[in-house]
């Protein structure tokens, strides 16, 4: 009796289920086509398409971090920072002569650290991770203003650093592919493996998962670590995209990234932070201002857009939710 | 004329009826005790003369106006108040400002400035009528137990109170604290505030009560006056004479059988389970009853490695064992039905699967990834083994009737292959035929010999299901009775003997 009572009822919200699911994305594609419609000539092209693939892979990499973190209902405010400071460590390294390798895996190393120091004060002893992270974001600042005096780290660094972060290969940016491969790969660690299981576990029931038998404490500093993994290795792309380390460049990411993930949150699995949603909402981000720069409309009121949708996304969802 | 007056007060939770019928009185400057044993609808009937719940029929006369509660604010008004055991204090507010808490305060004009000096004169004045000794500049959280009482005392007292309803107020004081109580609620009556006393503990009861209005599942079951009061008779109205097993149970004497669990004195770091040894034989349901309170989902807890433990010894199958954690307890072939489905058995917003199999991902993973394919199947498997009614495995826990998300509790704990159960309250809320599917399934698992420790508060149940009997007050156990032979009044009467 209870199952066809069911049945009935989600057949008859089918469509609102897509639209809910899939509202994002619609929203997305009407972007896309007003944008294109406005500009036939400068939006709608190849080009430009692989442009924004190029501009949008530190927000979506930086986002995935962050949706990580939302997974096990916590929140790292110190991705901005980690960021900056991965990329100041890498451009130090490739500056001082170091092997490139070690530019780029040092601050992901540093990084995994932090997070790990993040997750242990929160879980070892209960504090806010909004307060933990919040004061390891200042610290972090002090560290790389300490490592570069505040200027822009950007004389001898060699050609090879730059590789990864302007290149090509078969017309597709280097950067472009790596955030593709990054994407696959979170999504796959987060949907098919026990890891990412117990990470959504903890996050939606921590008192039933712990019952379960998960261990709890030790799930959620490895969600830290990589969400701040993540931020650093965005740090270090964004220094060998523009040559150069400066020791704030990571900081505005952070807010996008949480930006992207809330919008990210609306679509595929309503209400849970997923990886997909989170490349979805980057992307709208970036096209949105993408398409507002070739319109010319200024810098301030395309934040002033960008604002006004996360808050609609975010309605849409709770009313998604309300009538469930 | 009485001062309050209900008549044929009835409430349902769905098709079960947790009050019918209630008709009482209570007049000013009376102490009334209520009791009953858990469930019997004493905090039902305190909800809805507080008017947290809305009565789905009779009357409620107040002064002999009749009156409708919608709210705890139309209680307020009317002058009845309440105080829980568990305090309702802003622990960073002093004394004075908890006093004032939903009081207006003292302003001058247009809310300029707190009259500080005024709010102080009129609490010592309270304090002085009352005759408290209580230091109000200190924060509620620096207080101590019995004063953070006198402080909720003498809020109610500053809002004209006149009915207090007392619910279990000694849970957390000293036979002293207790004293210093028991003379200001004389003083209160003597002022005319009537006084509605809910308590476990008897003996309070039979000193403050002038009538003893007795509850039994949901129906008033008797009243008794000062003089005619004492603890059998008050038991027998409290255990239903005419109540008959659900079913004869299969019952079986398994102490010959290989200790499955051995707990010696026991206790935990809070102080809610003291010095308490009790062992569980292979192919035996062993009930652990108690009053709310006495420390039964904290035994569990501990057992189950997930509240810690100050000393004691515990030995699974034999083998001396140290529990620190719920993953231990597994792997030791435990597993805890816990008490609150919605807060500790299920992650509602996942799936059936994904909940079922959270325990036992390692068996499902290859190690890089999960094998969903043979995981579905699995589930499915348990599914139709515990009779879950879903539309597939995929389906959200949220959406099943509380019956269905119990079945899926079962099964995830059924996948994990266990040796020993540890059930907390397995039975609450669900639909009667998955109780009895419950009983059915933990039966079977005795028979296969494997060890079920059952906590429930209904008294009956444990009575039909369990093979022996612990009584478990104020957190240590006080007595081991056989489950075919033993009776409600035998086991209250040991839980309210102090």
């Amino acid at each position: 009796m209870e199952t066809t009572k069911i049945t009935k009822s989600s057949s008859s919200i089918e469509w609102g289920k897509i639209f809910r699911s899939y509202g994002t994305v619609i929203a997305g594609v009407i972007i896309t086509i007003i944008f294109s419609v406005l500009n036939p000539d400068s939006f709608a092209t190849l080009d430009n398409a692989i442009n924004i693939s190029r501009q949008i892979s530190f927000l979506v990499i930086i986002g995935i971090g962050a949706t990580i973190v939302m997974s096990v209902s916590e929140f790292d405010l110190s991705i901005g920072a980690i960021a900056s400071l991965g990329g100041v460590i890498a451009a130090k390294i490739a500056a001082s002569g170091g092997p490139i390798w070690i530019a780029f895996l040092a601050p992901v190393l540093v990084a995994l650290v932090v997070g790990f120091i993040n997750g242990w004060i929160v879980t070892q002893f209960r504090v806010l991770s909004f307060i933990t992270t919040l004061a390891m974001s200042t610290i972090l600042g002090g560290f790389t203003f300490w490592l570069t005096g505040g200027a822009t780290i950007f004389e001898n660094i060699p050609d090879s650093f730059r590789l990864v972060g302007q290149k090509s290969l078969l017309g597709i940016p280097l950067l472009s592919i790596v955030m593709l491969l990054i994407t696959i790969l979170f999504w796959y660690v987060m949907t098919q493996t026990a890891f990412g299981r117990r990470l959504y576990a903890i996050g939606g029931n921590e008192s039933a998962s712990r019952i379960a038998g998960l261990r709890v404490k030790w799930n959620k500093n490895a969600a830290f670590a990589l969400g701040a993994a993540l931020a650093a290795l965005t740090g270090v792309l964004m220094a060998s995209r523009l040559g150069s380390a400066h020791p704030t460049a990571g900081n505005g990411l952070f807010l996008q990234a949480y930006a992207a993930a809330y919008l990210g949150m609306t679509s595929f699995k309503e209400g849970v932070p997923n990886i997909w949603g989170t490349f979805v909402g980057a992307a709208i981000i970036g096209i949105l201002a993408n398409g507002l720069t070739i319109m010319q409309v200024p810098t301030f009121m395309q934040d002033v857009i960008t604002g006004l949708i996360v808050i609609a996304a975010v309605i849409m969802q709770k009313f998604g939710r309300g009538s469930r | 004329m009485s001062l309050l007056e209900v008549q044929q007060l009835d409430k349902k939770f769905g098709l079960h009826h947790a009050l019918s019928d209630i008709s009482l009185s209570i007049a000013s400057g009376e102490v009334v005790g209520l009791v009953g044993e858990n469930g019997a609808g004493k905090s039902t009937f305190i909800k809805i003369i507080t008017g947290v719940y809305t009565p789905d029929g009779g009357r409620i006369a107040w002064n002999g106006q009749a009156v409708t509660i919608h709210s705890p604010r139309d209680a307020h008004r009317l002058g009845i108040h309440v105080i829980h055991q568990e305090r309702h204090l802003i622990p960073s507010f002093s004394g004075y400002e908890n006093l004032y808490l939903g009081l207006p305060l003292p302003q001058l004009k247009f809310g300029l400035r707190v009259k500080w000096n005024q709010m102080k004169e009129r609490a010592e004045a309270v304090k002085k009528e009352l005759g408290i000794e209580l230091d109000l500049t200190k924060t509620a959280e620096e207080m101590s137990p019995p004063e953070r009482t006198m402080l909720e005392l003498m809020r109610v007292m500053m809002q004209d109170c006149k009915l207090l309803i007392l619910d279990e107020p000694t849970a957390s004081l000293t036979d002293q604290e207790t004293e210093v109580l028991f003379r200001l609620i004389e003083r209160m009556t003597d002022q005319g505030t009537a006084i509605l006393y809910v308590s476990h503990r008897m003996e309070e009861i039979f000193r403050l009560s002038d009538r003893i209005i007795v509850f039994r599942n949901g129906k008033w079951a008797g009243t008794l006056q000062r003089e005619e009061a004492d603890l059998k008779k008050v038991i027998s109205y409290m255990t239903d004479t005419d109540y008959q097993g659900t079913t004869a149970q299969e019952r079986t004497n398994a102490l010959h059988e290989p200790v499955l669990l051995e707990v010696r004195n026991l206790s935990t770091v809070d102080g809610t389970v003291r010095d308490t040894s009790f062992r569980v034989h292979r192919g035996e349901i062993v009930g652990i009853f108690g009053l709310a309170g006495a420390g039964r989902t904290e035994l569990l807890e501990a057992i189950y490695g997930a509240r810690p433990i100050q000393s004691g010894d515990m030995a699974v199958a034999g083998k001396a064992q140290c529990i620190a954690s719920p993953q231990q307890a597994l792997e030791n072939g435990m597993v805890l039905i816990p008490e609150d489905r919605r807060s500790e058995g299920l992650i509602m917003n996942l799936t059936i699967r994904e909940n079922m199999t959270l325990p036992r991902l390692k068996h499902f993973s290859t190690g890089v990834y999960v094998r969903q394919r043979f995981e579905k199947s699995e589930v499915r498997r348990f599914m139709d083994h515990m009779n879950v009614k879903a539309t597939s495995s995929e389906q959200n826990v949220s959406e099943l009737s509380g019956g269905n998300q119990q079945k899926v509790v079962f099964a995830k704990a059924m996948m994990n292959n266990p040796e020993l159960f540890l059930c907390d309250e397995a039975t609450q809320a669900v639909d009667v035929m998955t109780r009895e599917e419950i009983h059915r399934l933990l039966r079977q698992q005795a028979r296969d010999k494997r060890g079920v420790v059952y906590v429930s508060s209904d008294i009956h149940e444990v009575l039909d299901l369990c093979d022996r009997i612990y009584v478990l007050r104020e957190g240590t156990i006080v007595a081991e009775v056989p489950g075919g032979e033993a009776t409600s009044e035998q086991l209250l009467q040991i839980c309210y003997n102090r």
